[in-house]
């Protein structure tokens, strides 16, 4: 036991040296003026005023929260039938299909994500069998649908594991014991299936929405200059303005945000358990 | 009383594999029936396809005059207690027990008044608000049942529920249900590999095997009474004798004939018969019907089970020849040689090689120092197919060698023609310091003496049980040794709560009403 204990050492200086110590950094960017020496650091809160002052930054992170919300939604939506009748099926098949599920997984994002602007743009795959049957052509590139749809396509994979997992954990003989009792399928569903599965809805939540609500290469890719989300906002200030000061600031609020929705969908999932 | 549950020739098969092979089966208002059998007897099948869960593949179940095969378990008017109680895990005791009622959509305050009434019944009063992780098995068994019985079902059925929980507990949740089923006078179905359960708490035991039904009857009825052999050694411990009926109420084994009640029987036909341990008296000798000796006695709590052997298996004798013989000691070559003489049978003669020679004799040859093994570099013997003794020497590289014998001899052979039982066995040589090494003595000397028996008729091999011998392994000196070795003979299980010394003759007393005759159906 003790050699063990041991071996986890490197991983702590590891931790430290490269999340602690950065996070750390984000917060001192944050609270500090630009254009600071090592020795004269001035203290501010102006990069947070400015935030929470300006309509324009204000309407960013609501949307950001709106598209990430719609998101997983929407992979709960698809998420939740796909993973119940994968666990209804016999393990072969199941087995079969949840590979089919990870498969894009092992091919890159991004380039997954640029594939789509070949099947949406102007003169793409979908316009171009409307076209064909007279149709008008539809705008779909530089939308918020192409986002949301880029998002839920990467991310959907994600809820469908986790709900899966918890679905197949599930003991089947409660669902017997339910329909002994009298209920019918639904009333199965409702009161034992559905509650019990709640787990992995809610880590599939986490999985999706954390990534959604900080995405900045998707709406970029799919949604052009025409969906601006906290993501890109970050990543304007950083690499752009260079601005590390606020761009910290923002990174910041955003992972106050995220860490606060995660303690409200736990203690939902408490609650509704109790 | 009224007919309740009515299977007829239900038939199911799982992947091409029948599990019940056409169930005839009628049960009872208010009885407490036990579906008795081995796992993979069809039992717990049969309950599923009764509860809604399974569906046959022919045959059809009645439940109070109405065809419900087509009925999804919800429908029907009977729940199920399952083998790991599956309670619902996110609903306290409370909840899980109103939830067959909230179903329904009964009122809050009808509910709640029937859930106290069931928590009382399985005396957990007060438990209504714990969490489902906070009982322990039984209670966690007792809650199942109050959330089946709760709804009010004219049948409640139980899979194997007790199978999880120790003894005591067991013991205890058999009267506990007994007492239930008593006080709300509905039909229990009760599925359990485990006989004594069943005699415990069952008004009709269904006693099943390979997805047929061996027998019904009452527990009573099924202990006395065994149909077949095969009820008779599932529920309880039977001395199981096959004979023959001379004629009505006369039984004939072992070259006697015994007054027994049973009639009905062809003339000379071949018969299971059943004596119960516990039927058997123990008298003095020669004042029973039967004597034997005692063969072993364990004490078993209550009683004493005392195995007596009436009769002989088929022995065979051969005589161990002990020897002092030291290795051959090489001075030159600082090698020592040993072996064996040894005996063959003189059919075996000509197929014999070297290894086999070699092997036979026990022959080997080793450094002084360091115990390292010396190959045997000659083997020479000349042996003819007839009866006599043939000098056979080994030798090594460095001319090392030992002479013995080969006798060649024909095997004894004892067969015995009535029974249909052969027993073979060789004389053999052995050398003091081997037989102190033996490990395992009995195992050794079949070995060395190569004893085996057999069926005349199948030529299957059959247990040597016995291996008989006076010497002291310990300090056994030099010399010759009779070894007899036999098959198991007649023997009977005896339960009393007198005891017996072993290899005492005593007397076997029972009585005609005792003895149980059955036909060899199915065998």
């Amino acid at each position: 036991m003790k050699l063990f204990s041991r071996l986890v050492h490197p991983y702590v200086v590891w931790i430290s040296i490269f999340v602690l110590a950065p996070m750390l950094l984000i917060v001192l960017y944050a609270t500090t003026t630009s254009g600071n020496g090592t020795l004269t650091l001035q203290f501010t809160a102006d990069n947070f005023i400015r935030f929470f002052s300006d309509e324009l930054f204000i309407n960013v992170l609501i949307n950001s929260l709106e598209i990430a919300v719609i998101t997983t939604l929407i992979c709960i939506a698809i998420g939740y039938p796909a993973a119940y009748f994968i666990s209804k099926m016999n393990a072969k098949q199941g087995a079969i299909l949840i590979l089919l599920i990870t498969l894009p997984m092992l091919i890159n994002m991004l380039v997954r994500t640029n594939a789509w602007i070949g099947i949406l743009s102007d003169n793409g795959v979908i316009n171009n069998v409307l076209g064909f049957f007279g149709f008008e052509e539809v705008k779909m590139m530089y939308t918020r649908f192409a986002v949301i749809l880029g998002m839920v396509y990467n991310f959907v994979p994600f809820m469908i594991l986790q709900i899966h997992a918890s679905l197949s954990k599930m003991d089947k003989s409660l669902v017997e014991a339910s329909n002994d009792l009298g209920a019918n399928r639904m009333q199965t569903f409702l009161k034992i299936t559905l509650p019990l599965s709640m787990p992995g809805v809610i880590s599939g939540i986490t999985l999706v929405f954390l990534p959604a609500v900080s995405s900045f290469f998707i709406p970029k890719l799919l949604g052009g200059g025409s969906e601006l989300l906290i993501g890109n906002l970050i990543e304007t200030y950083f690499i752009t303005t260079g601005d590390w000061n606020f761009g910290s600031a923002i990174s910041l609020i955003m992972a106050i945000i995220i860490m606060f929705s995660m303690y409200l969908t736990k203690k939902v999932d408490k609650g509704g358990r109790d | 009383m009224k007919k309740l549950i009515q299977f007829s020739n239900i038939v199911k098969e799982f992947d091409g594999q029948i599990v019940l092979k056409g169930i005839n089966l009628d049960i009872y208002e208010n009885e407490f029936v036990t579906l008795l059998g081995p796992s993979g007897c069809g039992k717990t099948t049969l309950l599923r396809i009764l509860g809604g869960f399974l569906e046959q593949n022919e045959g059809r179940v009645i439940f109070d005059n109405e065809e419900i095969s087509k009925l999804p378990p919800y429908k029907r008017e009977l729940n199920t207690v399952f083998q790991k109680y599956a309670l619902f895990p996110h609903m306290n005791i409370y909840e899980n027990i109103a939830f067959g009622l909230k179903i329904k959509k009964m009122s809050d305050d009808v509910i709640r008044q029937k859930v106290m009434t069931m928590l009382k019944l399985v005396n957990l009063e007060g438990y209504e608000n714990r969490k489902i992780d906070q009982l322990s098995g039984g209670q966690q068994q007792r809650i199942a049942i109050a959330r089946a019985l709760v709804n009010e079902p004219k049948v409640l059925l139980l899979d194997e529920p007790l199978g999880a929980l120790d003894l005591k507990l067991r013991k205890e949740m058999q009267i506990e249900l007994k007492r239930i089923q008593q006080e709300v006078g509905i039909t229990f179905i009760y599925v359990t590999h485990d006989q004594e359960e069943a005699l415990t708490m069952s008004d009709k035991i269904v006693v099943m095997k390979d997805g047929e039904i061996q027998q019904v009857g009452t527990p009573t009825d099924i202990y006395n009474e065994p149909e077949n052999e095969y009820v008779a050694s599932f529920i309880g411990d039977s001395n199981i004798i096959e004979g023959s009926m001379s004629e009505d109420h006369l039984v004939k084994f072992d070259n006697h004939e015994y007054t027994c009640v049973d009639f009905g029987f062809k003339e000379e036909e071949i018969v299971d018969i059943v004596i119960r341990p516990e039927d058997i008296r123990m008298v003095g000798r020669n004042k029973g019907k039967l004597n034997g000796k005692v063969k072993s006695s364990l004490f078993k709590g209550v009683h004493n089970e005392i195995i007596v052997e009436t009769q002989q298996g088929n022995k065979v004798d051969v005589t161990m020849t002990v020897s002092n013989k030291k290795p051959v000691f090489n001075e030159k070559a600082k090698e020592y040689i040993s072996a064996n003489s040894f005996y063959v049978d003189i059919l075996e003669i000509e197929n014999m090689n070297d290894d086999e020679v070699i092997a036979r004799a026990d022959a080997q040859a080793w450094l002084q120092d360091g115990e390292d093994y010396v190959s045997l570099a000659k083997v020479e013997y000349q042996v003819k197919s007839e009866e006599g003794t043939y000098p056979l020497t080994f030798k090594t590289k460095e001319g090392t060698e030992i002479t013995v014998n080969i006798f060649v001899v024909k095997q004894k052979y004892i067969q015995d023609e009535k029974k249909r039982i052969g027993v073979a066995a060789f004389d053999f040589y052995k050398n003091i310091d081997e037989l102190k090494e033996a490990v395992a003595i009995d195992t050794d000397l079949k070995t060395w003496a190569d004893a085996v028996a057999w069926d005349l008729d199948t030529d299957e091999k059959i247990e040597i049980t016995n291996v008989d011998y006076d010497f002291d392994v310990e300090d056994i000196k030099e010399g010759k040794y009779t070894i007899s070795f036999s098959t198991r003979g007649r023997e009977f299980k005896i339960h009393t709560i007198a005891n017996a010394e072993e290899d005492k003759v005593v007397g076997l007393d029972f009585n005609p009403e005792d003895i149980h005759i059955m036909s060899k159906i199915g065998y």
